[in-house]
C-alpha cells in the first residue's frame, strides 16, 4: 500500500514538473518561464538600473566609448570604422535583438519555423517574390566594394559577439515567451532587412488590378478617372525646375500584342490609401534664423519596438546623428556636422509583372521570343515548427521569378503564370549609399553617395550648413516607352523587357529653387516637362498642404516646422464639405441630422483626436466615395476604383458627370442625390458609434502602435492622436509618422525629434515606450548633438560604456 | 523546529542552484532534503512548499518592486489576470507546489527503501 502511494505521489510530482516544463500552446513551458531567477522575471529590468559598464571586446583594434544620454541614445566614440560598427552591431542587439532576428525572418519568409504553419502562406508569398534572391544578389554587390563589406563584416560580428555572450537568463522576452532562441546573424540578414524595407516600399503589385481594370472600362473613361497626373499637381521637383537634356531618348511603343488580358473572379485586396511621408527643406532666406531648416516623417508601420534606432556615431573623419536601422549598420535619416538628409517613398513604378506563356506539355520551359527557354528553378524549403518542412518550388524566367501559378495564386484567385521585373532583384548597393550619406560634406558628397542608391527609389531632401537646399527623385529607374509596366505584360514579347538604366545624374532634381524651399509627400515627381516616361501611384493631399503652408511662411521657425508636422488640415474636407453641405436643408431633417450639420458648418476642417465632426466627415466621405462609385464598378473591387483627388475633382468641376448617375434606378441621379443618400447613412453609422461612445475620431479611428508578435498586453491602442493619411499628421490606424525630425542646420546644429516607441525592445523596460506619450502629443526630444572630442560633454552623459579590448 | 531548519536549508540551497541551473534544480533540492531528514510526510510537504515559495516570493518581489510593476502588470494581461500581484502569486505558486510535491516524493522514497 505504502509503495503504490509512493509510486502514485512520485508519478503526480514528475507529471506536473513535465507539463511545466513543456509548452502548451499559446503558452510557454511554465516552469523556466515563471522561474523568477533565470526566466522572465529577468525582464522585469529596474527603473533604476545603471547601465555603465565596463566591456571587453577582445576584436575590436582600439577602446571605444559609448555615452548614453537621459534618454538611452547612444553616442558611439570610436578610432575607426571597424570598432565603430562592430559596436553599432553589438548595441543593436543588446537592446534589439528579438525585433532584427523577427524583422529579418519575416523577409526572408522563415517565420513558420518559429511560429508554426498559420504563417505559412505569409512564409511563401516572400518566397514567390525573391526576397532571399533579392538580399543575395545585393550581398554581392556590398561584399565587393571594401567599405560595404568592412561595414557589414564588423557589424555582424558585434551582433554575434553579443549573441555568443547569451544564456537563456538574458534572452529578450519574446524569446522565452515564444520558445525559440537566436541564432547567429550574418551579412544576408543586414541585406534581407534592406529588402524587407524596399518591399514595403515598392512592393505593391497594381499592374495586376490595373490590367482587369483598363479591361472593363472604355479608353476613354479609364483615361478620365486615372490620369497618369494629376491636374493641379504640386510636384516634388517645383515645376518649372530645367531638367538636362536626356542622353538617351524613348524607346518606340511596341504593337498591341505586348499586352496581356485577363480577369479576376473575386479581388478582395483592401482600399489602402495615402501610405507615404513627408519631407522638406527651407532655405535660409525664409526662416528666421537666417540658416536652413530640413524636416522629414516617414509613414510606415506603426509597431513596437519601434523600427528605429536612435544613435550617434563618431570616427576621426565621421560625426552623424540620427535613426538607424536594428539588424543593418550606418544612420538611415539624420544629419552630420555638415549636411543633413530625409526620404520620403518616390513612388514611381519599379515592379512589372509579365504573364508567362508556358511551353504545352512540358513543364520546365516557357516561350520566349519565338524560342522554348527553361525555367531556372529556385527550390524554397519552408521549415514549419512541429510540422514537416513545406518544399515549394519557384520558376525564374529571364524577367524574375514567376510569383504566381497554379500552385501559388494570385489576387483575385488569378492562376495565370506571373513573373515579376524588380528592381529590388537587382544587385544594388545601398548600404554604400548611407556610408557616404553619413561623412558627406557638402552638396557635392551628398549627391556622390546618393547616386548608390536604387532601390527603394526615395525623394530625398537636403540642407546644409552652407545654406543649400536640395531635393533629389532619386533611384534606378528604367527608359520605358509610353505606358511600358504600368499594366501586366506579355512574356513571351523581347520588347516588353526592361533595356537601359536612366543615367542616375538625370533623375530629377532641384538645387536652391526660386521658391526658397523643396518638399515632397509622394506626390508626382515631376512636371510634364521631365523627358522620361514614368508611372506610378502619386498621392497629392499632403502635397497640396505643405506647399500652401511653407510658401505662406516668411520666417519659419522650429516651432512652425513642430506645428506643420503635427498638422491635421484636411484639404479634401476643405474642399468638398462646402460643396456637400450646399444640398442639405435643415428644413427635411430630423433632429440628428441638424445637430451634425450644425457640427459640420462650424468644423474647421482639423482631423483634430476629439472632434466629432471629423469623424462625421470621414464617415460621410467614405459613404459619399462609394454610393458614387459602387454602381459604375460593379464586380470591380474597390482598391481599383478611382482616387479620392479624381473624386473631389469631379465633384468641383461636373455635378451632374455620369458618374453620379445610379444604373441601378431609372431615374437620372446627380451629384445632390448621392450627398443625401451618404448623409442619411452616415447619421445611421455616428448613430451606432455614438452609442459606442467612439465617436470622437481619434477613437473611431483607434491608432494602435502593436507589438510585432501582435501581443496586446505589449501594444498600445485607441492613442489621442488626430489626422489620417491625408493630412501631414497621417497618423492612420496601424500607420503613421514613424520618426518626426526637425533639424536646424545654423552655425550650431539644432535638432529635434521624436519616435513612438523608446529605446529598448524590452516591455519589461522603462525605455521601452517611453518616447509615445510625446509622440502622440506632437511634442519632440532635443536631440543631443555631441561634439567630436575623447571627452563627452559630462552634464549629458547618464551612463557610459568603456569598451576595451582586454 | 527541525520544519523550519528544512525550510531554510531548502531555500538556502534552491537559491544556489538557480544560479548555476535551470529552473528544476528547485525540484531536486527539495527531494534531495526531503529524503535526507526524516519528517512526516505533511511536514516535508509543508517544508518544500514553503522553502521554494518564499525563495520565489522574495526573487520576484525584488525584481517587480524595482521594476515598479512594468513587467508584472503586462505579463498579468497575457495570463488574462487582472492584477499584476496575481502574476506573483501565480509564480509563487507553481513554485511552491513543485517544491512541495517533490520534497514529499523524496520522504515517501525514502520510507519505502
Amino acid at each position: 500500500m505504502r509503495l503504490i502511494a509512493t509510486i502514485f505521489v512520485i508519478a503526480i510530482s514528475s507529471g506536473f514538473i513535465y507539463i511545466l516544463a513543456n509548452p502548451a500552446n499559446p503558452l510557454p513551458a511554465l516552469g523556466p518561464f515563471l522561474d523568477p531567477v533565470n526566466g522572465c522575471w529577468v525582464s522585469a529590468e529596474p527603473v533604476n538600473k545603471d547601465f555603465s559598464e565596463h566591456i571587453k571586446l577582445p576584436t575590436l583594434q582600439g577602446p571605444v566609448s559609448v555615452w548614453f544620454d537621459e534618454r538611452l541614445v547612444p553616442h558611439v566614440h570610436a578610432a575607426n570604422d571597424h570598432d565603430l560598427y562592430f559596436v553599432q552591431g553589438y548595441i543593436h542587439a543588446y537592446f534589439r535583438l528579438w525585433q532584427m532576428d523577427m524583422e529579418t525572418r519575416a523577409a526572408a519568409g522563415r517565420i513558420s519555423e518559429v511560429i508554426g504553419d498559420k504563417t505559412l502562406q505569409f512564409d511563401r508569398l516572400q518566397r514567390r517574390k525573391g526576397m532571399v534572391y533579392a538580399a543575395e544578389n545585393s550581398l554581392n554587390a556590398a561584399e565587393a566594394e571594401p567599405h560595404t563589406k568592412l561595414m557589414l563584416d564588423a557589424y555582424t560580428a558585434g551582433i554575434n559577439e553579443y549573441i555568443s555572450s547569451m544564456s537563456y537568463k538574458n534572452l529578450p522576452l519574446e524569446y522565452k515567451l515564444i520558445g525559440f532562441k537566436p541564432e547567429p546573424w550574418n551579412n544576408t540578414k543586414s541585406m534581407l532587412l534592406l529588402k524587407y524595407m524596399a518591399d514595403d516600399l515598392t512592393g505593391y503589385t497594381e499592374d495586376i488590378p490595373l490590367t482587369i481594370l483598363r479591361d472593363a472600362l472604355s479608353p476613354q473613361d479609364f483615361n478620365f478617372l486615372f490620369p497618369e497626373k494629376i491636374s493641379g499637381s504640386t510636384p516634388v521637383i517645383p515645376a518649372g525646375t530645367g531638367f538636362d537634356k536626356p542622353s538617351l531618348t524613348s524607346p518606340l511603343v511596341p504593337n498591341d500584342s505586348v499586352w496581356t488580358h485577363f480577369s479576376a473572379s473575386d479581388y478582395a485586396t483592401k482600399r489602402t490609401e495615402g501610405t507615404g511621408s513627408n519631407n522638406w527643406a527651407i532655405s535660409g532666406t525664409r526662416t528666421q534664423s537666417g540658416a536652413t531648416i530640413l524636416c522629414n516623417d516617414p509613414h510606415l508601420g506603426l509597431n513596437l519596438p519601434s523600427l528605429w534606432y536612435e544613435m550617434q556615431l563618431q570616427t576621426p573623419d565621421m560625426n552623424v546623428y540620427g535613426v538607424s536601422l536594428p539588424g543593418a549598420p550606418g544612420v538611415v535619416i539624420g544629419f552630420n556636422d555638415s549636411i543633413s538628409w530625409g526620404f520620403t517613398n518616390n513612388y514611381r513604378d519599379v515592379k512589372d509583372f509579365y504573364l508567362i506563356k508556358p511551353v504545352a506539355g512540358n513543364a520546365n520551359a516557357y516561350w520566349f521570343s519565338g524560342k522554348q527557354i527553361k525555367y531556372t528553378d529556385r527550390v524554397e524549403r519552408i521549415v514549419i515548427k512541429n510540422k514537416t518542412d513545406f518544399v515549394d518550388t519557384v520558376h525564374y524566367t529571364i524577367q524574375g521569378p514567376v510569383m504566381y501559378d497554379e500552385r501559388f495564386h494570385g489576387p483575385g484567385n488569378l492562376k495565370a503564370p506571373l513573373a515579376m521585373c524588380w528592381m529590388a532583384h537587382k544587385a544594388t548597393n545601398e548600404l554604400l549609399s548611407l556610408y557616404g550619406l553619413n561623412r558627406a560634406k557638402n552638396y557635392n558628397g551628398f549627391v556622390d553617395a546618393i547616386l548608390n542608391f536604387q532601390c527603394p527609389a526615395q525623394n530625398m531632401v537636403y540642407a546644409d550648413r552652407g545654406g543649400n537646399i536640395a531635393m533629389w527623385g532619386q533611384g534606378q529607374f528604367v527608359n520605358k516607352w509610353k505606358e511600358q509596366g504600368r499594366f501586366v505584360m506579355n512574356g513571351a514579347d523581347s520588347a516588353a523587357l526592361w533595356k537601359d538604366y536612366i543615367p542616375m545624374r538625370e533623375n530629377p532634381h532641384a538645387l536652391n529653387p526660386a521658391q526658397g524651399f523643396v518638399s515632397s509627400a509622394n506626390q508626382s515627381v515631376t512636371d510634364s516637362s521631365y523627358p522620361y516616361y514614368y508611372n506610378g501611384y502619386f498621392y497629392e493631399f499632403r502635397a497640396w498642404r505643405i506647399n500652401s503652408v511653407l510658401s505662406s511662411l516668411q520666417h519659419a521657425t522650429i516651432n512652425d516646422m513642430f506645428s506643420l508636422q503635427n498638422d491635421t488640415y484636411s484639404i479634401l474636407a476643405a474642399n468638398t464639405l462646402p460643396l456637400m453641405l450646399a444640398y442639405l436643408s435643415p428644413a427635411d431633417m430630423n433632429a440628428e441630422g441638424k445637430k451634425y450639420l450644425e457640427e459640420l458648418k462650424k468644423w474647421d476642417h482639423h482631423l483634430s483626436s476629439e472632434s466629432i465632426a471629423a469623424t462625421a466627415f470621414q464617415v460621410w466621405w467614405s459613404k459619399l466615395y462609394e454610393d458614387t462609385w459602387r454602381d459604375d464598378f460593379q464586380n470591380i473591387p474597390v482598391s481599383l476604383w478611382p482616387s479620392d483627388e479624381r473624386t473631389m475633382q469631379l465633384m468641383q468641376t461636373d455635378t451632374g458627370s455620369k458618374f453620379f448617375n445610379n444604373w441601378n434606378t431609372s431615374s437620372i441621379e446627380h451629384l445632390r442625390d448621392i450627398v443625401l443618400l451618404s448623409y442619411a447613412e452616415t447619421l445611421d453609422s455616428m448613430a451606432k458609434l455614438e452609442k459606442e461612445g467612439n465617436a470622437q475620431w481619434y477613437k473611431a479611428k483607434n491608432t494602435t502602435i502593436t507589438h510585432l508578435a501582435k501581443l496586446p498586453a505589449f501594444s498600445y491602442p485607441g492613442l489621442k492622436i488626430g489626422g489620417w493619411g491625408n493630412t501631414i499628421n497621417a497618423a492612420k490606424s496601424d500607420h503613421g509618422p514613424s520618426w518626426r525630425m526637425v533639424v536646424q542646420m545654423g552655425k550650431e546644429i539644432e535638432a529635434y525629434g521624436v519616435y513612438p516607441g523608446g529605446q529598448s525592445g524590452n516591455p519589461g523596460s522603462k525605455y521601452y515606450a517611453d518616447y509615445l506619450q510625446n509622440w502622440v502629443d506632437g511634442k519632440y526630444n532635443k536631440l543631443q548633438f555631441f561634439p567630436n572630442k575623447d571627452e563627452p560633454e559630462k552634464e549629458n552623459v547618464k551612463y557610459t560604456w568603456n569598451i576595451g579590448t582586454k | 523546529m527541525r520544519l523550519l531548519l528544512t525550510t531554510i536549508l531548502i531555500l538556502m540551497f534552491a537559491a544556489i542552484g538557480e544560479q548555476f541551473c535551470p529552473w528544476w534544480i528547485i525540484a531536486v533540492v527539495s527531494f534531495i532534503f526531503g529524503f535526507i531528514t526524516d519528517l512526516q510526510k505533511g511536514r516535508a510537504f509543508l517544508a518544500g512548499f514553503f522553502g521554494i515559495g518564499i525563495f520565489w516570493l522574495i526573487a520576484a518581489l525584488c525584481r517587480d518592486i524595482a521594476n515598479h510593476h512594468i513587467l508584472s502588470q503586462k505579463m498579468a494581461v497575457i495570463f488574462h489576470l487582472p492584477h499584476y500581484s496575481l502574476f506573483i502569486l501565480v509564480t509563487v505558486l507553481i513554485g511552491a507546489i513543485v517544491g512541495g510535491l517533490s520534497a514529499l516524493s523524496g520522504i515517501m522514497l525514502r520510507k519505502v527503501l
